[in-house]
């Protein structure tokens, strides 16, 4: 039986140029059956996915990361290499190499099909967009190009339903040999060499009677203003701005409902079990902690909606090439915008995201100041405090609470561009690396993978939530319920437990940044993840608080308690404070040392001191 | 319009900053081979740094460094030559 599933089963390989259409194409042969992972010793995202058949054939997909030749300049680009070699421990080599090129570029993407044929592993070749290729009067005899390459040739159109049902059938378990032999490849590819891929890759088009596409005349429309220096520069600011507005703004709506529905389940529960600690802890610890940060998920997806989008279309390279030079001032690659820009979602996808550039100096810079970029974790601080402590006024068209909002984030740009600079000028002389980024055709994002981007991004935070913040919640409560005030006490019974201890010494520490003991207690928790520190505060003032109604009530509370420059104080806290371990956890996995984390969390801990000790400073003497 | 004549390994880039070799192969990879079509369709402020090159129907942005590695003449409706794919008299021609 086993043997019989054995031979069933297929290890396949998704290889391809970037913007190819690679993982559209795995995103429609697995569906949602994937996961992403890491391969073993380095964090290249390891996509891998599972596709089972009607009649119980079984595909495993691995998503390879996309590269222009077997002969590597970064990291992303040997591991496809050392996958397709079966030189990875831990990873076999595919039975069957898929090779994804995008017909409407198909010289480039047949030379790399060309390279990767001679290591001799089955291949196939998956000619996707035929659609748009089609549509653009290229012209390919698909059967002549199946000849002359000698593999199998399948045309696919990966973004529609059932576009990739004709590779799905050559996928066949029983057609494929296993363990054929695999072909050596040097380190560096040889003139002569490359003439050869030349040369043949030449031959194919001229057998396969090969026509180019005509230009699409809208792209180079776009193009002329989009790449403008003035106006394409604009332009990606109006992008950056309209995409922060819209967090706020189209976010309010399902933020209001999440509350409603979190509070409704605190009641609910409240009403049907005994009063008692185990009430109080459902209710407070775990429906209370998580609800405060279950509600930043609107601003999450749309913020990911929008960079997901904008990756989608093509356009986030062109804002690469427009701040290359921006950027090479203060020591910065181009490249360095997408892992910044994803930053602001994440610090995590973004530090993962600078394999891209292969430079070591400049990816440890980007590195070093992607936690500057104002993430989503902060977004649950910055609108707690910002909705207690602002008022909503008019300044000309813009309302104050999202102009100060605007300000945070500019303020975490500014700091990273200082910081880069600062390094440019004391870290020595750095190697020259080249940008030579594709900027790919325009295209209408795709709204299933679009779709499936998000999902995979909802499921991350909220098994955050679920997971180490509901702990973080969990613990806390306990440390701040435990133990009771004594006989006779008069205090708030917090200020007598575990928490309330801990938040007094922490509060002689903080005093001078203006922070209550109720802040540095937050703080606490929040050190593992910055957004505990709201559910935390939530948790704090309701057990010091008469009235045990919870989180809803938070920011009177605090308009009411603190002063405008204790909030000031703790957003430019927020703003440095390297206040979450996974990030310094992947920080330490991606540069493979302690140094850069422990250097990191050093210096950023010194700028958030030191911020928010001037901001507290200045905020009180004005008033 | 320009045709790609040649690839100098010896481009001004810097001596000693970068490995040629693996520029110069990573420009053939992304098409710039003697024969093809290429045009600069942008150009960056500040000495036009970057560039946006469209080559075999894709665009690429190189900064100057790297498109001086590619050699090229102009088409014979425009200027003839060798030139670089940077120089100002031709690359302006070329846009």
């Amino acid at each position: 039986m086993d043997a019989l599933v054995e031979t069933r089963s297929l290890r396949v390989a998704l290889v391809g140029v970037p913007n190819c259409g690679k993982t559209a194409l795995f995103n429609r042969l697995t569906g949602s059956r994937q996961k992403v992972a890491n391969y073993p010793g380095v964090t290249v995202e390891r996509r891998e996915g599972e596709r089972i058949g009607d009649d119980g054939r079984v595909l495993r997909v691995l998503d390879l990361p996309g590269t222009y030749s077997l002969h590597p300049t970064t990291l992303d680009e040997a591991i496809t290499r050392d996958v397709l070699l079966g030189r990875l421990a831990g990873v076999p080599a595919p039975e069957l190499v898929v090779c994804v090129v995008d017909a409407v570029h198909l010289p480039i993407g047949l030379r790399l099909a060309l390279e990767v044929k001679r290591l001799g592993l089955p291949m196939v070749l998956a000619l996707n967009r035929m659609d748009v290729a089609r549509r653009r009067g290229v012209g390919i005899r698909v059967e002549q190009l199946a000849a002359a390459l000698g593999v199998p040739v399948v045309p696919t159109v990966a973004v529609r339903r059932g576009g990739a049902d004709a590779l799905i059938g050559i996928l066949d378990p029983a057609r494929w040999p296993q363990g054929a032999p695999v072909a050596a490849v040097g380190a560096q590819i040889g003139a002569a060499e490359a003439e050869r891929l030349q040369h043949d890759m030449r031959a194919l088009l001229a057998a396969s009677g090969y026509s180019p596409p005509r230009d699409n005349p809208w792209f180079a429309r776009i193009d002329a203003l989009l790449l403008q220096p003035f106006a394409g520069l604009l332009a990606l600011l109006a992008i950056l701005f309209v995409m922060f507005q819209a967090v706020f703004s189209w976010a309010q709506a399902p933020m209001d409902w999440i509350e409603a529905g979190m509070a409704a389940l605190g009641d609910l529960v409240a009403t049907h079990m005994p009063p008692g600690p185990v009430a109080d802890l459902l209710v407070q610890g775990v429906i209370g902690g998580a609800g405060t940060v279950l509600v930043f998920l609107p601003q999450i997806v749309i913020l990911f909606f929008f960079i997901l989008a904008l990756e989608d279309s093509g356009y986030l390279p062109r804002a690469a090439y427009l701040l290359d030079r921006l950027m090479g001032f203060v020591g910065l690659s181009g490249r360095a915008f997408i892992p910044l820009l994803s930053s602001h979602a994440c610090a995590i996808p973004g530090i993962m995201a600078t394999r891209t550039i292969p430079n070591w100096r400049d990816r440890l810079t980007t590195i070093m100041i992607a936690p500057l970029m104002t993430c989503s974790a902060r977004l649950p601080v910055y609108l707690l405090l910002i909705g207690a402590l602002i008022p909503a006024h008019k300044v000309g068209p813009f309302n104050l609470q999202g102009l100060v909002m605007f300000i945070l984030y500019a303020i975490g740009i500014l700091s990273g561009v200082l910081v880069s600079f600062v390094v440019k000028q004391f870290g020595g002389a750095r190697q020259y690396s080249p940008l030579m980024l594709e900027l790919p055709d325009y295209q209408w994002p795709n709204a299933a993978n679009l779709l499936l981007g998000l999902w995979e991004r909802v499921k991350i935070f909220l098994s955050r939530v679920g997971g180490i913040i509901l702990a973080l919640m969990i613990v806390l409560w306990i440390l701040s319920t435990w133990p009771a005030p004594p006989e006779g006490a008069t205090g708030p019974a917090i200020q007598y437990s575990l928490a309330g201890r801990l938040g007094a010494m922490l509060e002689h520490v903080f005093a001078p940044l203006g922070f209550n003991w109720q802040i540095s207690i937050a703080l606490v928790p929040g050190l593992a993840a910055r957004e505990v520190a709201v559910g935390a505060l939530g948790t704090v003032y309701a057990m010091s608080a008469a009235g045990d109604d919870l989180a809803a009530q938070l920011q009177p509370v605090i308009a009411g308690s603190w002063s405008l420059a204790t909030g000031l104080s703790l957003m430019a806290w927020y703003i440095f404070a390297p206040q979450c371990l996974s990030t310094l956890a992947v920080v330490k996995r991606e540069t493979n040392s302690w140094r850069y984390p422990l250097i990191m969390a050093g210096y950023l801990f010194a700028l958030a001191y030191l911020a928010a000790f001037i901001t507290f400073r200045v905020a009180s003497a004005w008033g | 319009m320009a045709v790609v004549t040649s690839l100098r390994e010896s481009a001004s880039l810097d001596a000693g900053r970068h490995s040629d070799e693996s520029l110069v192969a990573r420009l053939r990879d992304l098409g710039f081979v003697p024969g093809a079509r290429c045009e600069v369709v942008a150009r960056m402020w500040l000495g036009g740094d970057p560039i946006a090159v469209r080559i075999a129907g894709s665009t690429f942005a190189l900064r100057r460094a790297e498109a001086a590695a590619v050699q090229v003449q102009m088409a014979p409706a425009q200027a003839a030559g060798r030139e670089s794919l940077t120089q100002p008299g031709t690359s302006a021609a070329a846009a």
